[in-house]
């Protein structure tokens, strides 16, 4: 089978911070229209290795590549064209309004001294309708309930116009309708070629959104691969420490409980 | 209302105030004698005298003054993420009045208190940077906030100590009106001075506009939308810092416009640091023209720009506050 | 640790004005306050609260001064007695802040400490205070221009130098008899319009109830503030324009030497006619600085300065008497000059 360059790779990778390891031993790879998931509990050092990825931090060791390039060379635009970042959540004191928060998604197609003119507006309210929240642009995100707040920071990272998005807990603090909302949003990006790492502490979700799936906790890669394959009962209770039983519904899906 | 059309309004509203400011004090012109003064006539001395020498070049220093600390409180509140940071969160106002008082202490000449409570103002705010880097690296708001606080408390006792040495019958009570701030003394030189800091602080924000905005959402969230968020912020550090040190030195500690005009600015604008800088700016300088009116106009003695920003000053806050505080926190 | 004595002898001070005046050789005196307070019949070590009694102290008694609140500046010295040159500096204990260390104070073991000026509340109880705390007498003495004459003779009593005040005293009131009479025949509207600048701008000032510039409406001259505060306050030139003032009277040497050149002073009348003089100072004000008996000589300045061709007699003459009679040193021809000008 002939393997495309992945859009982001990590080998060997040790992370952690002020020079101690976390973890290391990381290998990733993440291929266009694919999503990763990041699962394990609470703690584990998922954020750690997002801001790893996103070249927030450095890496302890090892080598994360972007394309052709490794990450390290690349500037905070360069990589910002190429990867963008969904925060699990909006963390401003001011009230902008969605629109506003989507335009700052153009920043690193700007030049240093530009606004966001009609083009980035068009872009922006492209991003919001592809999330079905067109009619909320003007509005303000103190008023947002919490998972309309989580698309408009999706909508942001689309109108960034990279080809991955990193996706920290996305629906970690949300209802079930706003998760069903952010669930089917992420969907919908993969299907149009989006590649996804996102992170979870839920295997159900796991299961239902992820074609790969990396499973880490304090003692490090407990297994990685694709998820139909390593989400099983043995796994996931090594990953949580408690037992845990697989089932697959009617519908095809798998539940963990 | 859009954009444009908010920014002619208040550039409208800025023309008002300078003309009323250009009509009222002491020394009574009518407006016909004002009017053909500006023109050129030179007929009557002394009111060439009054307006070109004493009553323009004060309007004009109380606008550029005003301007500068809503500003640098508009570029500060953003890079802070904090809507209750003013110009002085990270000791300028203390280490330019503390050179300033120095200088009055030593009997310096005007100009050379100016500058040396200029000079003092961003050594205050360079030792805050450097220690905060020598602790943690200047990613940390908080350390830098910290620090600020530490090294303006410092600045403060030096004033306490150089207000103590001062001879009370006649620097003392320089100093007083002093650190109360006002533009009594202001003189055309000044505001020539005063202008390049203003204008090489201004630029970068003005260009940088938009950029700077997003440094609201935080570090990591603006490094990742391609923002070097650190050296950005200490830019806008180093530009707003240049500006308040140049309004402070020039025209002395006043305090509550660069906290309290952004806020007004914002109800009109929005949070977008790139729409409320100019409204920022062009509040600042109205308020702060119409405000040193007042100072020159209430009584025949000066009332220090400090009580009246200060008595204004709160009130309209505590009013802001109450209709604004919805939409700042969740 | 060169102090420790000092501190030693301090405490034993405290502890022996704690005792009682069993052996008391004095006299009970009612000072401005209204208090009785019981001073040595001769009072040798003398602490002046503030510059104003400083300076009605040194002209009474210098030989009881236990020190200076302010050093003596080089330019002062010709003026003052040698023996008072290098008395210490001490600091103050009443007005805009106390600078002066209680134990300090009694380590120059002084028998009685006097205070000239403003009689309030604020004052009254401050000596009531330091007199409990420190065991050392305090007497307080009305310090305003009005009262002069008759506070020289009441402090000059309280010091054992009844002769000596009464030469001061009516010294004081021959001036101001003599003031009255020239100014009984300047109708009101010869009297000039005064403004009084402050510091290196000008445009710091008093108004006429200010002690700081009490002196200017006693040689009936208008001073053009109408603010009836009775501290310093800032002005803008613009307002000094509108007031037209026809003489500046200022204690700052670069204001006056600035003056004709700073363009937003041009056009007033004191200006424009080169009516802005600036008062000599050493080594003490004429004006204020401190508000004191040395106020007298702005009396006698203002007078010539303001009145030059109704005024009678020579100035120099008068400024040199003063000082022989107040400050006890004759000023010779060349210190006549650096003080006054030519």
């Amino acid at each position: 089978m002939e393997r495309m360059t992945p859009l982001l790779s990590a080998s060997d990778l040790a992370i952690g911070h002020g020079g101690k390891a976390l973890f290391q031993g990381i290998d990733l790879r993440l291929e266009p229209g694919r999503v990763l998931c990041l699962l394990g509990p609470n703690g584990a050092g998922k954020t750690t290795l997002f801001r790893t990825l996103l070249g927030l931090i450095p890496p302890i060791s090892g080598r994360i590549m972007l394309g052709d390039d490794p990450l390290s060379r690349l500037s905070r635009v360069q990589i910002a064209t190429r990867l963008a970042h969904v925060p699990q959540s909006l963390t401003t004191p001011f009230a902008f309004t969605a629109l506003d928060i989507v335009l700052m998604g153009a920043a690193a197609l700007l030049g240093p001294f530009s606004r966001p003119g009609p083009v980035e507006h068009q872009q922006a309210m492209i991003a919001l309708s592809r999330l079905g929240i067109a009619d909320l642009a003007q509005t303000e995100i103190t008023r947002l309930s919490g998972g309309q707040r989580q698309l408009v920071l999706i909508a942001r990272a689309l109108a960034q116009e990279a080809g991955v998005l990193i996706m920290d807990e996305p629906t970690a603090s949300l209802d079930f309708a706003n998760r069903v909302q952010v669930a089917n949003a992420i969907r919908q990006l993969a299907v149009a070629g989006t590649a996804i790492i996102l992170s979870s502490h839920d295997p159900d979700q796991a299961a239902a959104l992820a074609d790969d799936a990396l499973l880490l906790n304090r003692s490090g890669v407990i297994a990685s691969g694709s998820a139909q394959e390593i989400l099983t009962a043995e796994n996931l209770s090594r990953l949580y420490g408690i037992p845990v039983r697989r089932e697959r519904s009617t519908d095809g899906r798998l539940h963990f409980s | 209302m859009t954009e444009r059309r908010l920014s002619w309004l208040l550039a409208l509203a800025l023309i008002a105030t300078l003309m009323i400011g250009a009509m009222i004090g002491p020394y009574a012109l009518t407006p016909s004698q004002i009017v053909a003064v500006l023109g050129g006539d030179r007929s009557d001395p002394q009111a060439v005298t009054v307006l070109w020498n004493i009553r323009l070049p004060r309007v004009l220093a109380a606008a550029v003054v005003g301007a500068a600390l809503a500003a640098a409180g508009a570029a500060y509140q953003t890079v802070f993420r904090n809507p209750l940071v003013s110009p002085d969160i990270l000791g300028v106002s203390a280490g330019a009045g503390f050179g300033a008082v120095l200088g009055i202490l030593l009997g310096l000449p005007v100009m050379a208190i100016q500058i040396l409570g200029f000079v003092t103002g961003l050594t205050t705010v360079a030792i805050v940077l450097g220690l905060t880097l020598a602790l943690r690296g200047t990613g940390q708001v908080l350390v830098m906030v910290l620090c600020g606080i530490a090294i303006g408390a410092l600045a403060g006792a030096g004033i306490s100590l150089v207000k103590l040495l001062a001879d009370p019958d006649q620097q003392l009570p320089a100093i007083t009106f002093w650190l109360m701030g006002s533009l009594a003394g202001i003189k055309r030189p000044d505001i020539g001075a005063a202008l390049p800091a203003l204008l090489i602080g201004l630029a970068p924000l003005i260009a940088l506009r938009w950029r700077i905005g997003l440094l609201a959402m935080g570090d990591d969230e603006a490094r990742a939308m391609g923002i070097d968020a650190t050296r950005l912020r200490l830019l806008v550090i180093a530009c707003a810092t240049l500006m308040t040190a140049a309004a402070v030195s020039m025209a002395g500690v006043i305090g509550w416009i660069g906290l309290m005009v952004p806020h007004m600015a914002r109800l009109l604008t929005g949070p977008r640091f790139d729409r409320l800088l100019p409204a920022s700016i062009l509040i600042g300088a109205g308020f702060m023209v119409l405000v040193d009116t007042s100072a020159r106009s209430i009584a025949t003695i000066e009332v220090p720009l400090g009580i009246l920003t200060a008595v204004l000053g709160a009130p309209i806050f505590v009013f802001l506050l109450a209709r604004g505080a919805k939409s700042w926190s969740e | 640790m060169m102090q420790f004595p000092r501190y030693i002898f301090a405490g034993l001070a405290l502890a022996i004005a704690a005792i009682p005046a069993l052996a008391f050789d004095g006299k009970t005196i009612t000072d401005a306050t209204g208090r009785e307070v019981q001073v040595p019949a001769n009072p040798a070590k003398v602490f002046a609260a503030g510059p104003p009694a400083a300076t009605l102290l040194y002209t009474l008694k210098p030989e009881a001064m236990v020190g200076w609140v302010r050093p003596v500046k080089p330019a002062d010295r010709p003026y003052l007695l040698p023996e008072t040159h290098d008395l210490p500096e001490l600091g103050r204990l009443t007005g805009r802040g106390d600078t002066v260390n209680l134990e300090v104070l009694l380590s120059t073991g002084p028998d009685l400490i006097v205070d000239y000026g403003t009689i309030n509340a604020t004052y009254i109880d401050l000596a009531g205070r330091i007199q409990e705390q420190a065991g050392v007498p305090y007497v307080l003495i009305d310090g305003s221009f009005a009262a002069m004459p008759q506070s020289i003779r009441q402090m000059a009593d309280v010091l054992n130098v009844p002769e000596r005040g009464e030469a001061l005293a009516s010294y004081a009131e021959k001036t101001l008899a003599d003031l009255d009479m020239l100014l009984a025949d300047i109708p009101k509207d010869a009297r000039p319009k005064v403004y009084l600048a402050r510091g290196p701008e000008g445009i710091e000032t008093a108004g006429p109830s200010s002690i700081n510039a009490e002196v200017i409406t006693r040689v009936g001259a208008v001073n053009v503030v109408t603010s009836d505060s009775d501290g310093l306050a800032n002005v803008s030139p613009e307002q000094v324009q509108a007031w037209a003032p026809d003489v500046i009277v200022t204690i700052d040497r670069d204001f006056a030497a600035n003056v004709g050149a700073m363009p937003e002073w041009q056009g007033i009348p004191a200006v424009a006619n080169g009516r802005v003089y600036l008062a000599p100072s050493t080594p003490f004000g004429f004006i204020d600085a401190p508000p004191s008996v040395n106020r007298l000589t702005g009396v006698i300045w203002l007078t010539h300065t303001l009145y030059p061709d109704a005024a009678s007699g020579d100035m120099r003459t008068e400024i040199a008497d003063f000082y022989e009679l107040f400050y006890g040193l004759r000023p010779d021809d060349a210190a006549l000059t650096a003080l006054l000008g030519d």
